[in-house]
């Protein structure tokens, strides 16, 4: 818990002192006239000191006591949202090359299958749903990249 | 315009053919995100944003609420009849709903959570009518400065009113606020964190935002569990609640409606906030208080009723002011300024029948809900079993196609991505990503009135407590502050002469 919330102000600290420096590049002006960086670099400045507060209160606490006993970490099923992740920058590097059609069929085919279906439904469900998608939102004026089918 | 009028003129503009299928077809879809696991209202309407692009204002408006009110209405059932919330706003429904359907009352319950919402729903947006009109006339003659210091109030208080801890919801709105002021800067022209990305000049998109923010990272959230749901097998039968459940309702509903239609008009929880104080008072002013958590109907009719009536209420602040006060409302106001239409005092005069169309399609769509709740409801429950398996890589496949067909443009399939990733790590970590949504959107109109006033005043802070209404905003805005630092400080030497 303690050692989550160590990370958790580090990354904040870390994203506040970023932001600092890039306002701080972009000109800060006067605060009677304030220029392109000023706010965010306040922002960047409360954000600091919010996580460096948060910061030294678990660092007391962790040198006082040693803290509750690590809870027992529930099964995440991390592959499965690896997959997904996987799946999602797929398609968006190859849907200008392969087209809608093709990007989207292999798309569903992956996430129906791996989550459980059998092939039948997977085959049938994501052939119907690349069909549907396409001619409702072809209708509605949406243009898919036509890929290989140019 | 008078109120009489310009009602009429709304149902005219509702009564359409082309907007009476908008309104229904938002209701239906709003009734079926409700009902649908893994998907929220917030996420519902990020996604369908782009296919809205091509209607008017108002039809886009009307279908976007619709889906906003709708959800309220289908989350009920899932809470009733699952014991799974659609929606935030129908978690207390669970406690007695379920019981009730466990007893074999499914059917009051259902009902009286229709009529119940009906009620509600219908009194707050007679309540938006009477209130947001004088509102946005005392709000033509704001300027920056009092812009600059209501919005600090909205953002304080949404901190103050959010269900987790202070310190996470404030660094959500810090974390919004920065990530605003990407893109180009209006006054110097200077680009400001873009880092040479060309899509990042106008801004981060709200779109890819909300749907990583309020889609992916949700769909991400859901595979960690397997969704598959007990559904209660009994037959629902006699939807209309008898004489009995009616005279312990009416009380509950009435007061659900009081309490919820100001709820919704403060920044923060909303109707999820109403939801619960509702139930908390009908609890303590019941006479019989141990009924409760067991089946008592009023635990349903209640928050049913609130969370409805408030919904209602957070209209006012966004179509009078332009300041949304929660999540849902702010993709509502970016669906309007995507449309060309800058929400606030000026709009009830330039397009009165935006304003007047939405009213009365509320009117319209809380009726078609109603029908479509009660009799349908074994549509409902069929598509309750929808196994998620299914489900999962269609809600994928929309954001999909949601972020690219705005632009037709990958690198905001990226950011969505990118956001969806970031949104779940931060609920991981308890933090909330309504509150960053929210200062998100404000941010942009923050900066800005920040900066004009100050040109104004020829750089004098003093310019803030010049103006009466801006004194009064940052006064109230200390005392929510100070109050909140005692609480704070309290509850630390309470928890340290614990240990």
């Amino acid at each position: 818990m303690s050692q989550s919330r160590i990370i958790v102000s580090l990354f904040w600290i870390g994203l506040g002192v970023f932001v600092m420096i890039f306002s701080y590049k972009l000109g800060l002006g006067r605060f009677s006239n304030p220029d392109s960086g000023l706010m965010s670099f306040l922002l960047g400045l409360i954000l600091v000191l919010l996580s460096l507060y948060s910061l030294v209160i678990s660092l007391l606490k962790k040198s006082g006591e040693e803290g509750p006993p690590k809870e027992a970490r529930s099964q995440t099923n991390y592959g499965k949202i690896a997959l997904v992740l996987v799946a999602l920058v797929m398609y968006s590097f190859i849907l200008e090359k392969l087209g809608f059609v093709i990007t989207t069929w292999i798309f569903l085919f992956l996430l129906f299958r791996s989550m459980g279906n059998r092939w039948i439904t997977t085959l049938i469900g994501s052939t119907f749903t690349v069909l549907a998608t396409y001619l409702v939102f072809t209708f509605f004026g949406v243009r898919f990249p036509p890929g290989i089918f140019r | 315009m008078d109120i009489f009028s310009g009602l009429l003129s709304g149902f005219q503009i509702v009564f359409q053919p082309v907007n009476f299928l908008y309104c229904f077809a938002g209701v239906f879809i709003g009734t079926l995100i409700g009902v649908l696991p893994g998907i929220g209202p917030t996420g519902a309407m990020a996604m369908l944003l782009p296919t809205t692009f091509g209607l008017s204002p108002v039809s886009s408006l009307i279908i976007l609420a619709g889906i906003f009110y709708g959800a309220q209405y289908g989350g009920s059932t899932t809470s009733i009849l699952v014991n799974i919330p659609g929606e935030a706003s129908s978690i207390v429904t669970t406690l007695d709903g379920y019981q009730m359907a466990r007893q074999g009352r499914a059917g009051p319950a259902l009902g009286i959570a229709a009529f119940g919402s009906l009620i509600g729903g219908t009194f707050s947006v007679i309540g938006l009518m009477f209130l947001a009109l004088p509102l946005a006339e005392i709000a033509v003659a704001f300027g920056p400065p009092e812009y600059f210091s209501l919005i600090c109030l909205t953002m304080i208080l949404s901190v103050y009113l959010s269900r987790g801890s202070l310190f996470k919801s404030f660094i959500m709105i810090i974390t919004g606020l920065i990530l605003s002021t990407v893109g180009m800067d209006p006054i110097s022209g200077k680009t400001r964190f873009t880092f040479g990305c060309g899509t990042l000049i106008d801004g981060i998109g709200l779109v890819p935002a909300a749907m990583g923010l309020f889609g992916i990272s949700e769909v991400l959230m859901n595979l960690e569990e397997s969704l598959e749901r007990v559904i209660f097998k009994a037959k629902i039968k006699n939807l209309l609640p008898n004489l009995e459940d009616w005279k312990k309702s009416i009380g509950p509903i009435s007061r659900g409606t009081l309490l919820g239609f100001p709820l919704g008009i403060l920044p923060g929880g909303g109707a999820i906030i109403a939801s619960f104080v509702s139930y908390a008072l009908e609890k303590r002013i019941s006479k019989t208080p141990e009924r409760f958590g067991h089946g008592a109907i009023e635990g349903v009719a209640g928050p049913e009723t609130a969370n409805n009536a408030a919904a209602g209420g957070s209209f006012i602040p966004v179509l009078a002011l332009g300041i949304p006060p929660n999540v849902v409302m702010a993709i509502l106001m970016g669906a309007l300024i995507i449309n060309g239409i800058t929400p606030g005092p000026l709009m009830l005069n330039q397009y009165p029948e935006v304003f007047w169309g939405v009213v009365a399609s509320m009117y319209l769509g809380n009726i078609i809900l109603l029908l479509l709740n009660l009799p349908l409801i074994g549509l409902w429950v069929k598509l309750l079993k929808v196994p998620y398996r299914i489900l999962m890589p269609l809600i994928l496949l929309f954001c999909l196609i949601g972020s690219y067909s705005l632009n037709n443009n990958v690198v905001e399939v990226i950011i969505m991505i990118i956001f969806g990733v970031a949104g779940y790590v931060l609920r991981k970590f308890d933090f909330e990503v309504a509150p960053l949504m929210v200062a998100f959107i404000l941010g942009p109109i923050w900066e800005n009135s920040w900066r004009q006033s100050l040109v104004m005043s020829d750089g004098k802070f003093s310019i803030f407590l010049e103006k009466p209404i801006s004194l009064v905003t940052l006064a109230v805005a200390t005392l929510v502050i100070i109050n909140a630092l005692i609480k704070y400080y309290r509850k630390k030497k309470r928890r340290f002469i614990f240990e």
